[in-house]
């Protein structure tokens, strides 16, 4: 079942798959099965932390994200956003190596108690451009693939629809709650609930919040099962899929040699074949 | 082709007290029955009964005989009911699987999970479109959808299904009047094509077309026969529930002193 | 049945012995460019955790090849629970975005949902919605709720759901109310008996020469800053305990006990698996509340390997503790009706499983 296929019989009055479903997005890399897209990611986050070093991560970085990025024409989106997650990390991560790297000797600024020592700063480098690799690969993923088309081609290769129903579910879930979490906080701001202020009060604040979005949600699960079931969801076994993404068999080989690539990779390092 | 239920009650799982009792109902295809009765009377409990979500998916004990064209279905799994009757109910947004991003493939999510063929599955979905004349929704996602347009889809969802026999549990509840009113006209076009169908309302002004309507009161039936027989008795306001507008004015002006037809006729215009 | 266990108990032990062979260390220091040679790391629960998800896999494999299906892990997976599994994953990760982002305390927060699912369904449901949680949080949640570093951690949210499954399935989180003082007392002296047990391990192994042994309070010189984070976080870990204690006698609710002793073990299961992921990938920073933490550990004198696990240690035990109490909560305030339909259900009813049989005269329940 490979791409979209139409009724042959287009008599009047008969229509068939509708062509707003599995659309083809816009680039090479956008067309690409979304199972090889997954794999890519995973293997540059897993190898920019088997490589360790400096110049491994960046020329990993260069092949497998900006390259990618720059066919997909996202470079711009996939910089600010994949910045934007690692900020958090990348900050603790610097800071607390740069100056807190035990048996550090080489001593470059002081504040304090603690110092800033130049072997902490190389580690801290090495650590950053890690994260920073593991971000840009994840990102990649993120803005060039829906994640119902990989659910989709996960479940037409086998996987079970109730572990794909899950899956969907999930992702449309959490914008759901967090609106549902907004109107509650307006709803409960409207009644004197104090949002601002210190942790204690904001922890306090929380609580009116949380309370009734997870007690609503899970209020609903009855009527959710009852609605499930009404519609066939207790059938065991396989169900049918109107459309599935295409997948060649170049991407195939891609993705199995990728994984390979990944193996020795491993077990190189860890038999301490290379470096 | 009858849905029937035979001296049927039902228990919730660890209440003392039935829920239901002795309830005798027969759905025709093609024919509309009214349920009314106040809160907690019973009526969403039948609609789960004659449905078979009740014992099945939500437990609980029943006795009596159910049965389709004759034949028992105290065994057949839901799924293999669920493509007989179709179930709806009060909230338009848990209805939804929230899986689909169009309105396309979430009413052919039924269809899918019951792996009918492909072409069959796409040849539901769009009938069950036309069926209710949101086609033109195709596209959309369910989620941005105003109520009634989101009742509609779950009611596409259940049609996708072909099932016979339709059981809607208050589907106006929680809709304004323009959504009420697609509604209500779905539903008699439905009947209209060969769907029985089982709606249980508190605004009883949306029963007056029906073939049949029934009054439950504590779990039982006290009321049964023509809606103009029985949403004119006198009994209504004492069981909760209310008079239809058409009803109310047809005594006031009996009251007032004559002149009834003539209201009825300007009403009907 | 039996070839299923012993084929699981088989993969599980070679899987042990190959990671001790090539990773499991006990050692301390650090080696920027070997990663995996990276010592301090302490790497022999990530091994058995790992191990754990292999014996599931052979476990699930010999059930296919015996009988064509997987009904001993499907029957965990009714329509139920597959609803309540994604709202679970969105509580994980809303509160556990909150807490990292916005409230910067030493906790995470992000397991709610996964304890939930675990105990109400199973411990292969409660792993799954640990397993989606994390990946999805890293790989398709949009930001400001992604989380960059989750998905390493999966393999955590996995065993903290099958821990909250079997606790779930002993009946631990069932209500014990109006108890006799006596048996109040006791479960309270049982519950110190093992926190104080637990601290004092933890103690041991901490200023043990594994860790490099100069770990201590006092922290020489100047350092107040971080004696005193230190001295907040014990306050911490005490004030939880001594609530939950509180709420024991008050309450008059044995399961108080229970709570607390199923949130420290899995507490610290979580943070001995998750410290070497945590120290190998990202050099034991999430970008969390936690790193406040790892900062202090490493400025009183630990490496890499020994503040994530220190820092661990601290966080988890309060963290699940706190996470238990809560999904506790959670399961008073759900209708007995809603818990009981949950494959566990019946473990988590007051006075234990029902009074329904499956026939009562004329009165029959669902047969399909």
């Amino acid at each position: 079942m490979a791409g979209r296929e139409r009724l042959t019989d287009a008599s009047p009055g008969i229509r068939g798959v509708p062509d707003f479903l599995g659309r083809p997005g816009p680039t090479t890399i956008h067309r690409l099965n979304p199972l090889t897209k997954a794999t890519l990611a995973t293997v540059t986050a897993v190898a920019a932390v088997a490589l360790g070093g400096l110049v491994g991560p960046i020329l990993l970085v260069t092949a497998a994200v900006i390259v990618p990025a720059l066919v997909a024409r996202v470079l711009g989106r996939l910089l600010r956003l994949s910045l934007l997650l690692a900020l958090p990390i990348a900050i603790s991560a610097f800071v607390v190596n740069l100056f807190f790297f035990p048996g550090g000797e080489q001593v470059l600024l002081r504040i304090g108690p603690i110092s800033a020592t130049a072997e902490g700063l190389a580690f801290a480098v090495e650590i950053l451009v890690r994260i920073l690799a593991i971000s840009g690969a994840v990102t990649l993923f993120y803005l060039t693939t829906r994640p119902s088309d990989l659910v989709v081609d996960l479940e037409r290769r086998g996987i079970s629809p109730r572990i794909a129903f899950v899956t969907n579910a999930s992702v449309q879930t959490v914008p759901a709650m967090v609106e549902r979490a907004v109107q509650i906080t307006a709803a409960q701001r409207a009644r004197g609930l104090d949002t601002e202020g210190s942790i204690w009060r904001r922890l306090r604040g929380i609580v009116p919040i949380v309370g009734p979005v997870i007690l609503g949600s899970i209020a609903e699960v009855e009527e959710r099962t009852m609605a499930l079931e009404a519609r066939g969801f207790t059938r065991p076994g396989r169900r049918t899929l109107i459309w599935a993404p295409a997948d060649t068999g170049l991407e195939a080989v891609a993705r199995w040699g990728l994984v390979l690539a990944l193996v020795a990779l491993i077990v190189s390092r860890v038999a301490g074949i290379w470096r | 082709m009858t849905l029937a239920l035979h001296d049927v009650g039902y228990r919730y799982a660890g209440a003392d007290e039935p829920a239901l009792l002795g309830i005798d109902l027969e759905l025709r295809a093609g024919t509309v029955v009214g349920l009314a009765g106040a809160s907690e009377s019973g009526k969403t409990t039948l609609c789960l009964v004659a449905s078979g979500l009740a014992p099945r998916t939500i437990g609980g004990r029943i006795r009596g005989r159910i049965t389709l064209d004759g034949e028992e279905v105290d065994a057949w799994p839901m799924h293999r009911l669920g493509q007989r009757i179709g179930i709806g109910f009060q909230n338009p947004a848990t209805q939804l699987s929230q899986v689909a991003a169009t309105v396309f493939e979430e009413v052919a999510f039924g269809p899918m999970n019951l792996a009918v063929e492909r072409e069959a599955v796409v040849a539901r979905t769009w009938s069950a479109l036309d069926a209710l004349r949101i086609a033109d929704l195709a596209e959309r996602d369910p989620r941005q959808l105003s109520g009634g347009q989101q009742q509609l889809v779950a009611m596409a969802g259940l049609l996708a299904m072909r099932p016979t026999y339709l059981v809607l549990d208050e589907p106006t509840a929680q809709l304004d009047p323009a959504g009420t009113r697609l509604v209500a006209d779905a539903i008699v076009r439905l009947a209209g094509d060969g769907t029985g169908i089982l709606v249980a309302e508190q605004k009883t002004d949306l029963l007056v077309t029906a073939d049949e309507v029934l009054v439950l009161a504590g779990g039982r039936v006290a009321l049964r026969g023509a809606p103009d027989e029985v949403l004119a008795d006198r009994r209504l306001p004492e069981l909760g529930v209310a008079r239809p507008a058409a009803v109310r004015l047809r005594r006031a002006a009996a009251a007032a002193g004559g002149g009834g037809e003539r209201l009825e006729a300007a009403l009907h215009d | 049945m039996l070839l299923r266990w012993l084929a699981a108990l088989a993969a599980f032990i070679v899987v042990i012995l190959i990671g001790m062979v090539t990773i499991g260390d006990f050692g301390t220091g650090i080696d920027a460019d070997n990663f995996f040679d990276t010592e301090g790391a302490n790497s022999f629960a990530l091994i058995g955790a790992i191990a754990l998800v292999v014996a599931f896999l052979v476990y699930a494999a010999v059930e296919y090849a015996q009988t064509g299906g997987l009904a001993s892990i499907a029957s965990q997976f009714d329509t139920r629970t597959i609803v309540l599994i994604p709202i679970a994953v969105a509580i994980n990760i809303i509160l556990g975005a909150t807490v990292a982002n916005a409230l910067k305390l030493p906790i995470y927060l992000d397991s709610i949902g996964t304890i939930l699912v675990g105990v109400l369904a199973g411990p292969v449901a409660g792993a799954l919605t640990g397993f989606l949680s994390n990946m999805l949080w890293t790989y398709v949640i949009p930001p400001p709720f992604q989380n960059g570093p989750a998905a390493a951690f999966s393999i955590v949210a996995v065993v903290i759901g099958v821990l909250a499954g079997l606790a779930g399935r002993a009946g631990w989180l069932r209500p014990r109310p109006n108890r006799s003082m006596a048996q109040l007392g006791v479960g309270a002296i049982l519950t110190v008996a093992v926190i104080g047990g637990m601290a004092w391990l933890a103690y041991l192994g901490w200023t043990s020469p594994a860790f490099g042994g100069e770990v201590n309070f006092d922290v020489a010189g100047s350092d107040a800053i971080f004696t005193v984070l230190g001295w907040l976080v014990m306050i911490l870990v005490a004030g939880t305990v001594l609530g939950l204690l509180a709420i024991l006698f008050i309450r008059r609710d044995l399961a108080a006990a229970y709570v607390v002793v199923a949130g420290l073990g899995t507490g610290i299961i979580a943070a001995l698996i998750s410290a070497p992921i945590s120290a190998n990938v990202f050099s034991g920073v999430t970008g969390g509340g936690t790193d406040f933490l790892v900062a202090a550990l490493r400025q009183a004198g630990a490496d890499i390997g020994a503040a994530t696990l220190g820092q661990g240690l601290i966080s988890d035990p309060i963290d699940k503790i706190t996470t238990f109490f809560v999904v506790y909560l959670i399961l008073a305030a759900m209708a007995r009706r809603t818990k009981a339909r949950f494959p566990q259900g019946e473990h988590l009813l007051e006075g234990g499983p029902g009074d329904e049989s499956a026939e009562e005269g004329e009165w029959r329940g669902a047969s399909a």
